[in-house]
Formats: structure tokens, C-alpha cells, sequence
């Protein structure tokens, strides 16, 4: 208890230096926890998206990813009974998405997801009910917010690309509910109808962009995955684990620009630190001296530094994982305007681990740069800095 | 009577700026229980690289320390720390008291280091500070004591483990006279008590309080 007294009271002595001292590490703890919380926020939170409706298994057209582009699984009824064949298949999901055109002068572009309403993972209800018939429909969040309620109608017209496919007029859709759309971006008008709608508006009859698989208690996807791959060669399947690991390579550099940034934060704080001390330290150089001449052990003198150095690595924490999680807000306001990412993704997650991580790293930089200062003032020769200390 | 300390041929030299130092010379020097001895001489003389040979704080070029028994040439860096611990008591003239302890806190800091019980310490110390007369002045921090008074937590907390030797370097080199008199009073009641006394001093009052005088010249002791 002596030791933490005497550390606690050493830092008080200074209180400006262990301020500034306090205030620089705290920063680089800030840095340190948001950049643990982009390096693995993205692939955390677009797994939990994911695997968040139920649906283990994608099914894309061959070469692409879901929605990568505008390519379509031909056969679409058949391919959706061949999957449903498989005893592991617990429900198939199929989606046709395509940009149609709203408003009675079809005026502005909205995202369409063609869906079978008795099994989809694509949104979940607000209020109202899913399109029970081909004139029926349900909006997303982004049309929600312009007012448009259940009960209303929209007028939706094929086109979207460079405008209104020729001859085709809009025509009146009864907006039966409202839903949480899980992958739309941000901003993004989204709307879903029954399938066979879309592929009325769209014109690409018995097509689907995508096919959501849902599985059977116990069967796993890593099996599953490889049997339809065998089965559907022209398809492309892919588990969650796979998508999340394809689109952690894609945004890899976020990654690396994370891991540089914590790495410099690190670095910020050894210096810091060890400066810190070995300012501290030198002032003190005849004292500590006295106290190995009294008989006070090496041991002893790195403890009580180390636990000064603790003290002030502590501290930090405290004010730098608090401003860190208000920057990563701060800064996920800004990413979630991010281009073609589902508006749900979020790039900064805090989890228990990265919270371990960021204060285990803060401390072990923090106490070891202190320890390079203690550890050489404790090898000085006690007499000779005896002798340069007194008159 | 087994000398506290007994000095043999003691040689120290040491390089400074590329010049070989002789600081001490063939010193022969024991020191018996309850001996008050006093080390004087002018400045640069050795005095206090001899204190600290006879306080196991520096290691001699040649010739042997014993304390308590205990050849302190044979001693690693550790072993020889715990001499100091609990063999040794020492008082500088800056006193090197830590600024940030109260006066009791501080007289606990080698009682910590020998592990004794918390609350035994605190006794001990409070016991000590009113021994040394600064019973009043227990919580008080350095900065708030005068300079004799500074002394006095210096020579309580080296006396803080009952050591049978304290050792003293110009322990009245920072205060005036009269508190210069009052802390001769206080190493003779410290002697009374079975504890031996070294001090290398230039004060001439404290000087001839002690018990025997020995006098260095460029490392030599002339008796």
C-alpha cells in the first residue's frame, strides 16, 4: 500500500506534467480502441447482418456475388425446387431486385426486391402487412420518411436505368406496410413486391438475382455448401462465413489502415510514457539513490515506479477508451454514408475483447517504456550518485 | 568485545573525467558496539567514500569490510542491499527524505522493505519521531519541517529497523549551530541505547561529543 501511496503522491507532485501526460495517452488509447474497433467492426457487424434473418446459404448467379451485378440465375422456379429437394433445406427465398421508376410521371428512381412474402430475410415489418397481392407493396425506411404511410399509393413504371422503358406508363401500387430494410444504404428508396411483379415490371420473367437458403436444424452450412456447389455448377454458393470473408478482403485496406494507426498509437504512447519517466526520474536520481543506500532492493524502486507509470496508463484508459467510443460515433456517422454498404453495417463495434486488447496493449507499452528509465537508474553506482547529489 | 565493523587494508579507487582517483588509502578502522566515533578531515580527504565502504553502500578496490559478522566482499548485490536493510542505518546531509511522505510515512519506507506488519510499523515509527522529539509533527510532509527537523525523521528512519550501526555523513552540515548541538544530544542518547555511531563531519562541536576522533588526510587516517 506504501508504494501506490508514495506513486499516487509522486504523480500529484506534478499535477501538470501527469496531466499532459494523461491527455497525450489518452489520445493514443482513443486512437487505439477505434482502430480495434474498425479492424474487425466491419466483418463483425456485416456477419451479424448476415446471419441476422436466419438464411446460412447464398445463392448467386455464377462468377458474382449477390447484387454484385446485374446478372440473374435463369430456371429460377427450378432451381428453387431442386434446392428445396435437398432434405437440409428448410426454405429458399428467392429475390429479383431492379431499379423501377415512381410517381405518376415516373419522375425518380426507388430499388425494387421482388420477394415470395411467406419466405424472405430481406426486411422485417414496421407496421401494415407483407403484399398479400400483385398490386400491393411495402416501403423501406428512406420512403417512410417522406411521409408516405400504409394505405397510401405509389405509381412504379419499368426503367430506372436512363430512364422510363418506352410505352410503359406507371401504374397504381397499394403500399400495404412499412419494414426495416436490411441492406438497403443509406438513403436508399427501397420497396418490396411479390416476385412475379417484379419480373412483370422488370420483364425478365422466371429470374432471380438471389437465393436465400434457409437450413435445417443441424445441418451445417460447410457441408451443405460444397454439395450444392457440386449440384448447381453454373451457381454460385456461399455460406455467411464465406461472404464475410470475401468482403473482409475487399475492404482489407481499412484493415491495414487500422492496424498502422493502433500500431502508432502504441508507439505515441511508449514514447510518451517513457519520456514522461525518465524526466521524473532523472529528478529524483539522488533520492532514489538514498533509498538503495537505506537498503531499499532494485526490486522495490521498478515496482514503485512501474506502479507510477501504471497509475498514469490507468488513468488514461479511463479518459481514452470514453473519448474513443465518442469518436467512433462520430466517425460512423460520417462512414455510414459509405457507397454501396447496407446502411445497417456499422464500422466501429466494441467488443469485450478489443476492449481487453486496447487496455492490455495501453498498459504493457506503458509500464515497459517506464521500465527502460527505472531499470538504469537502478544500476547507477549508489556512492558516485551520492557523491554528485550532496555538496 | 566483536567489532560492529571491522576495516582491513580498505583501498578505493575510482576514474573520473580519465584521472585515477585514490580516495582511500590503507585504512585499518574497527568500530565497537556503542562506539561514537567521528571521521573528520578537509574536503575531497575520503570521509564519506570510507563511510560508505564501512556501510557496505560501495564496494572497496581492495581490502575487506566485515559488519555484523558478515564479510561484505562475499556479498551479491541483493544480500548486501539487506545488510544495509537491516545492519546499517544511514543519514546524509540532504536528508533524501521522499518530499510526498508524511514524516511518519517516511520513517515506515525500510520497515516496508523488511516486511514488517503494517500496524507494527506505524507503532514503530510513531515511536521513533517522538524519541527524536518530532511527536507533534507525525503527519506533517518535509516541505513543512525546518531543516533539523528534516534531520531528524533522517536519522528516526534509519534507525527505523534497529540497526547496530548508523552511519552519518556531515549530518549537521545543513543546519545551524544550535540545532547542530540538539542533534549531538540526540546521537549520544542513540549511542546510550547500544548503538554504534560514525559520522564524518567538518563540525567541530560535533566532533568533540564524540566518544573518538579520527582524522583523514588524502585517504590516510591519522589517529
Amino acid at each position: 500500500m506504501l508504494i501506490f501511496r508514495y506513486a499516487a503522491r509522486e504523480l500529484l507532485r506534478h499535477p501538470a506534467r501527469s496531466l499532459f501526460a494523461v491527455a497525450g495517452v489518452a489520445v493514443a488509447c482513443a486512437m487505439l480502441l477505434d482502430m480495434l474497433m474498425l479492424s474487425s467492426g466491419l466483418g463483425t457487424s456485416f456477419r451479424s447482418l448476415l446471419s441476422g434473418a436466419g438464411y446460412a446459404l447464398r445463392v448467386a448467379p455464377g462468377g458474382t456475388l449477390p447484387f454484385d451485378t446485374e446478372a440473374t440465375i435463369p430456371d429460377a422456379m427450378r432451381v428453387r425446387r431442386a434446392l428445396e429437394a435437398d432434405p437440409r433445406v428448410a426454405g429458399v427465398a428467392p429475390v429479383l431486385g431492379g431499379n423501377l421508376l415512381e410517381g405518376r410521371a415516373a419522375e425518380r428512381r426507388v430499388f425494387a426486391l421482388g420477394i415470395d412474402p411467406g419466405e424472405q430475410g430481406l426486411f422485417r415489418l414496421v407496421e401494415g402487412s407483407v403484399p398479400a397481392g400483385p398490386d400491393e407493396l411495402v416501403i423501406g425506411q428512406a420512403l417512410r420518411e417522406e411521409g408516405i404511410r400504409p394505405g397510401d399509393t405509389l405509381w412504379l413504371a419499368p426503367g430506372g436505368g436512363l430512364g422510363p422503358v418506352a410505352g410503359a406508363s406507371p401504374r397504381p401500387f397499394r403500399v400495404a406496410g412499412t419494414g426495416t430494410f436490411f441492406y438497403a444504404s443509406a438513403g436508399e428508396r427501397s420497396l418490396a413486391l411479390r416476385i412475379e411483379t417484379a419480373e412483370a415490371l422488370t420483364g425478365r420473367t422466371d429470374r432471380a438475382s438471389l437465393m436465400m437458403v434457409r437450413l435445417e436444424p443441424g445441418a451445417e452450412p460447410t457441408e451443405v455448401a460444397p454439395a450444392l456447389r457440386a449440384a448447381f455448377p453454373s451457381l454460385e454458393v456461399a455460406s455467411v462465413a464465406e461472404l464475410v470473408d470475401r468482403a473482409q478482403r475487399r475492404l482489407s485496406y481499412f484493415r491495414q489502415l487500422a492496424l498502422i494507426l493502433g500500431t502508432v498509437s502504441l508507439v505515441v504512447t511508449t514514447l510518451l510514457i517513457g519520456t514522461i519517466m525518465a524526466v521524473s526520474i532523472s529528478d529524483r536520481y539522488g533520492t532514489i539513490a538514498a533509498l538503495r543506500a537505506i537498503g531499499v532492493s532494485r526490486s522495490s524502486i521498478l515496482s514503485a515506479l512501474a506502479v507510477e507509470s501504471l497509475l498514469l496508463c490507468l488513468a488514461a484508459a479511463v479518459v481514452g477508451l470514453a473519448l474513443g467510443l465518442v469518436t467512433a460515433g462520430w466517425l460512423e456517422t460520417i462512414l455510414s454514408d459509405f457507397p454501396g454498404l447496407p446502411a445497417a453495417i456499422r464500422f466501429f463495434v466494441l467488443e469485450p475483447r478489443q476492449l481487453a486488447i486496447a487496455c492490455a496493449a495501453l498498459l504493457a507499452a506503458g509500464i515497459g517504456s517506464a521500465l527502460v528509465p527505472a531499470w538504469r537508474v537502478t544500476r547507477l553506482p549508489i556512492a558516485g550518485t551520492l557523491h554528485r547529489e550532496e555538496p | 568485545m566483536t567489532p560492529i565493523v571491522a576495516a582491513r587494508a580498505l583501498h578505493r579507487e575510482y576514474r573520473l573525467q580519465g584521472d585515477r582517483i585514490h580516495a582511500v588509502r590503507g585504512v585499518t578502522l574497527d568500530v565497537a558496539p556503542a562506539d561514537f566515533l567521528a571521521i573528520v578531515g578537509p574536503s575531497g580527504s575520503g570521509k564519506s567514500t570510507l563511510l560508505h565502504l564501512l556501510g557496505a553502500v560501495d564496494a572497496p578496490t581492495s581490502g575487506s569490510v566485515r559488519i555484523a559478522g558478515s564479510e561484505v566482499a562475499g556479498l551479491g548485490e541483493r544480500e548486501r542491499a539487506r545488510l544495509r536493510l537491516r545492519r546499517v542505518g544511514l543519514v546524509f546531509q540532504r536528508f533524501h527524505l521522499l518530499p510526498m511522505l508524511t514524516a511518519v510515512e517516511n520513517v515506515e519506507v525500510p520497515m516496508a522493505e523488511a516486511r514488517v506488519p503494517r500496524r507494527e510499523r506505524r507503532e514503530r515509527a510513531e515511536a521513533l519521531l517522538e524519541r527524536v522529539g518530532l511527536g507533534d509533527r507525525l503527519r506533517h510532509r518535509p516541505g513543512e519541517l525546518s531543516g533539523g527537523q528534516r534531520q531528524r525523521v533522517a536519522i528516526a528512519r534509519a534507525l527505523a529497523n534497529r540497526p547496530p550501526l548508523l552511519l552519518a555523513d556531515e549530518p549537521t552540515g545543513e543546519l545551524d549551530r544550535a540545532t547542530g548541538r540538539a542533534m549531538l544530544e540526540l546521537f549520544r542518547a542513540i549511542r546510550e541505547d547500544g548503538t554504534a555511531l560514525v559520522v564524518a563531519t567538518h563540525d567541530p562541536q560535533l566532533a568533540e561529543g564524540a566518544g573518538r576522533v579520527v582524522r583523514m588526510v588524502d585517504g590516510r587516517l591519522e589517529t
